[in-house]
């Protein structure tokens, strides 16, 4: 069977997976359209200058800096829940541009001044400013581009902590590395300025590739638009192409009213992301506490059918028990009389035989209802399961800080029985084992599934937790029905498994963890040796 | 069946679980009969008839409970012993409040059963015999004249015959004479029975 679910599936409730609604295009257009009147508003404006603007270019600066830096956290933070290397790449695109407005801003003519540093070179601003105008666009592009074949599911477990402090280090090195180059290869860097506000003719090649790649931009993300990020993204790269024109082509040059109103339109551009990706959250943080409680009520709903199904399962057995008793008893008095009366005896008997046949059909009845749909057997692939249930339990898992690992023998053979029955089986004991972790505060909460052959036809799966173990007194009894250690648990889930790992041919049994926790473990007969045991043809 | 001797009546759906208890009763000598339904049994049974009542709790249609309720506002004083398939401890709780015998859960030892039938059919008798006593003494003091009822009334209340005489203005020789007729009516053998007489009918009329 197939258990290779697409990712976003899995992650319904993201703003990367998050499918586009009517409302959410016609705010994107509503934006698009306000910033696109704006530009036109500072049209007959641009050329005018002002001077001395300069000091404003750091406050506009740390602004960029401080947008683009909280974008990137959110952004790593979505990867660090759905390992999507697209919104990776975005991550890097909005910290690389953020890290590049500092050595922008603090290179900017007249500013380094003020500020009682070196003057830097004529061109070194211009060179800074062409890098991040470029960089930013190629990674959106790359973003787009990357979207479609993401994530596969060995990637999804190597720690993504590691993967993201690896991606900051890389892009605070990157942005040194460049600032460096730039500033100590003056005379090599191209001639973009002939004074400190006025460019030259090889100037334009940087709007028009910039533009070029927004222009990429937009049309990859426009056939690959999926989700709402999409939708925003080309907000702000159509807000970055007005930017580019405004900068390039309306004002003259630096400090006039049409660069201020291009560098606003920056502003505006990098905030676009981050007000969206904060409302998001709040709507989707506000269904996720709803789905929960409507989660929680259906639990609750179950335990109480569950509970009714057991007093009602227990009355139907405890009537034809009790009639015995009371037969038994009435023919000992019988026959304990000075004339034992032997027909009131025999018909005692008859009746407690009756009721014996009462109770097995009430038994039988309750087993065939249990059984439904169970007889169907397939070949199923246990580390599948192990997989789909790890990936499906991950963010459970994340959100009580356990830290879930896999050890999944590839050369697994395949077994025959009921997938779905097998995936609850494991399901049941991972979450048995994320409870048991959920109070332990003074050691590393580890949870690790494992797979092996343990022997030449049977497959090995252990489900292994650090958290407080059992007590051995209830390891005896921990398969049997109404044995829990939960407050709300009715003691069926673990009975389940064995009734269901049994059925299979299998064991499943428990043993110590060291230095703690539980290990639960169970085999099942590998598919060649189940066909050998019953010599039928699994299909 | 004669009238005098006790019977127990089993109420319970479950047709073997009825007949093992009836088996179980007669193998020690009980008059037993049976009812499946509490609507066969306010049609079949004598209400009036000495003896006890088993019930079954859960029973279809109207709950033993609310059975129990029935019985005493018709003023039918037969002992209940309640049986439960679930040890339901709020409805014990409440079954014994209103006055039943035991409340034995499935499956019963069969001596708490019989226990139980026995206490509540010797409860039976008693308030039964007590009853009749009742009616004799209250038919005996029919008999007395309004005078003698004045001398009884005086002499219970423990007054001499000295003082009797003075508070109803006779003479003393004829309270003597009015009391050894009441003494005689009431069956009386000394002032303490008569005491005891004139206490069980006080007793009665300030409970109806």
């Amino acid at each position: 069977m197939s258990v290779r679910p697409k990712v976003r599936e899995d992650h319904p409730f993201l703003l990367s997976t998050a499918p586009v609604s009517r409302a959410q295009s016609r705010a994107a257009s509503g934006v698009l359209g306000l910033l696109g009147a704006a530009m036109l508003v500072t049209v007959p404006f641009a050329q005018v200058p002002i001077d001395n603007s300069q000091v404003l270019v750091p406050a506009y600066a740390i602004a960029v800096f401080i947008v683009d830096l909280i974008t990137a956290a959110l952004l790593l933070a979505m990867y660090s829940v759905q390992r999507s290397r697209a919104v990776l790449a975005l991550a890097i695109g909005y910290l690389f541009s953020g890290a590049m407005v500092l050595p922008w801003a603090l290179t900017f003519p007249g500013v380094a001044q003020s500020l009682g540093l070196p003057e830097a070179g004529l061109q070194t601003t211009a060179a800074i400013a062409t890098l991040r105008r470029l960089g930013f666009p190629l990674l959106v592009l790359a973003y787009a581009l990357m979207k479609e074949t993401d994530p596969d599911p060995q990637h999804a477990l190597e720690s993504e902590r590691r993967v993201i402090a690896g991606t900051v280090a890389a892009v605070i090195a990157i942005v040194g590395g460049l600032t460096w180059l730039v500033l100590t290869s003056e005379d090599a860097l191209p001639r973009f300025m002939q004074d400190e506000n006025r460019v030259t003719a090889h100037w334009r090649y940087v709007p028009v590739s910039a533009m070029a790649l927004c222009g990429a931009g937009l049309f990859a993300l426009w056939v690959r638009r999926r989700c709402v990020l999409d939708i925003w993204l080309m907000v702000v790269l159509c807000t970055l192409l007005i930017e580019i024109i405004l900068l390039a082509y309306l004002s003259s040059g630096r400090l006039s009213i049409g660069w201020w109103a291009g560098r606003l339109f920056g502003v505006v551009s990098a905030s676009i992301v981050l007000v969206v990706l904060l409302a998001e959250t709040m709507t989707l943080y506000a269904r996720l506490a709803r789905s929960i409680l409507a989660e929680r009520r259906a639990r609750e709903t179950r335990l109480t059918a569950l509970g009714a199904l057991s007093a009602t399962i227990a009355h139907e057995i405890n009537q034809p028990l009790a009639s015995m008793v009371t037969n038994a008893n009435a023919g000992l008095r019988w026959l304990g009389r000075p004339d034992p009366d032997l027909a009131e005896v025999r018909a005692a008997l008859e009746r407690i035989v009756d009721d014996g046949h009462r109770s097995a059909s009430v038994i039988e009845g309750i087993r065939a209802m249990f059984k439904k749909g169970t007889q169907e057997r397939v070949c199923v692939n246990v580390n599948d399961l192990v997989t789909d249930i790890i990936r499906r339990d991950l963010s459970e898992a994340k959100l009580g800080r356990i830290t879930m690992q896999t050890d999944l023998d590839p050369h697994l053979p395949a077994v025959t029985g009921n997938p779905v029955q097998l995936q609850q089986v494991i399901s049941n004991l991972v979450a048995n084992a994320i409870d048991a972790l959920s109070n332990v505060t003074d050691r590393e909460r580890l949870l690790r599934v494992r797979s092996s052959q343990s022997d030449a036809d049977h497959v090995l799966v252990s489900v292994e937790d650090s958290g407080t173990g059992l007590d051995p007194a209830l390891r005896e009894r921990i398969f049997e029905p109404f044995q829990t250690t939960k407050t709300d648990g009715m003691g069926m889930g673990l009975m389940f498994c064995r009734s269901v790992i049994e059925a299979h041919g299998g064991r499943i049994w428990v043993m110590d963890n060291a230095p703690n926790g539980a290990i639960f473990r169970f085999t099942l007969p590998s598919a060649e040796e189940l066909m050998s045991l019953t010599g039928e043809a699994t299909p | 069946m004669s009238t005098d001797r006790p019977l127990v009546i089993i109420v319970d759906d479950d047709p073997s679980m009825r007949m093992s208890i009836e088996s179980l009763l007669r193998s020690v000598g009980h008059a037993v009969q049976s009812f499946a339904s509490t609507q066969e049994f306010m049609q079949g049974a004598q209400l009036d008839a000495p003896g006890c009542l088993v019930l079954d709790i859960r029973l279809p249609g109207r709950s033993g409970l609310e059975f129990q309720r029935e019985l005493a506002s018709r003023e039918v004083e037969l002992p209940i012993v309640f049986i439960t398939g679930h040890g339901d401890v709020p409805m014990s709780v409440a079954a014994m409040k209103a006055g039943a015998i035991e409340f034995l859960t499935k499956p019963f030892r069969d001596q708490d059963l019989l226990d139980a039938v026995h206490r509540g059919l010797e409860l039976d008798s008693q308030r039964r015999s007590e009853a009749a006593m009742l009616a004799e003494l209250s038919q005996r003091r029919e008999t007395l004249t309004p005078r003698e009822r004045e001398v009884m009334a005086l002499v219970v209340a423990g007054r001499l015959n000295k003082q009797i005489a003075a508070e109803l203005d006779l003479s003393e020789a004829t309270v003597k004479v009015h009391r050894a007729q009441v003494m005689r009516k009431m069956e009386a053998k000394s002032l303490p029975d008569l005491v005891r007489f004139a206490d069980s009918l006080a007793l009665d009329t300030t409970r109806s």
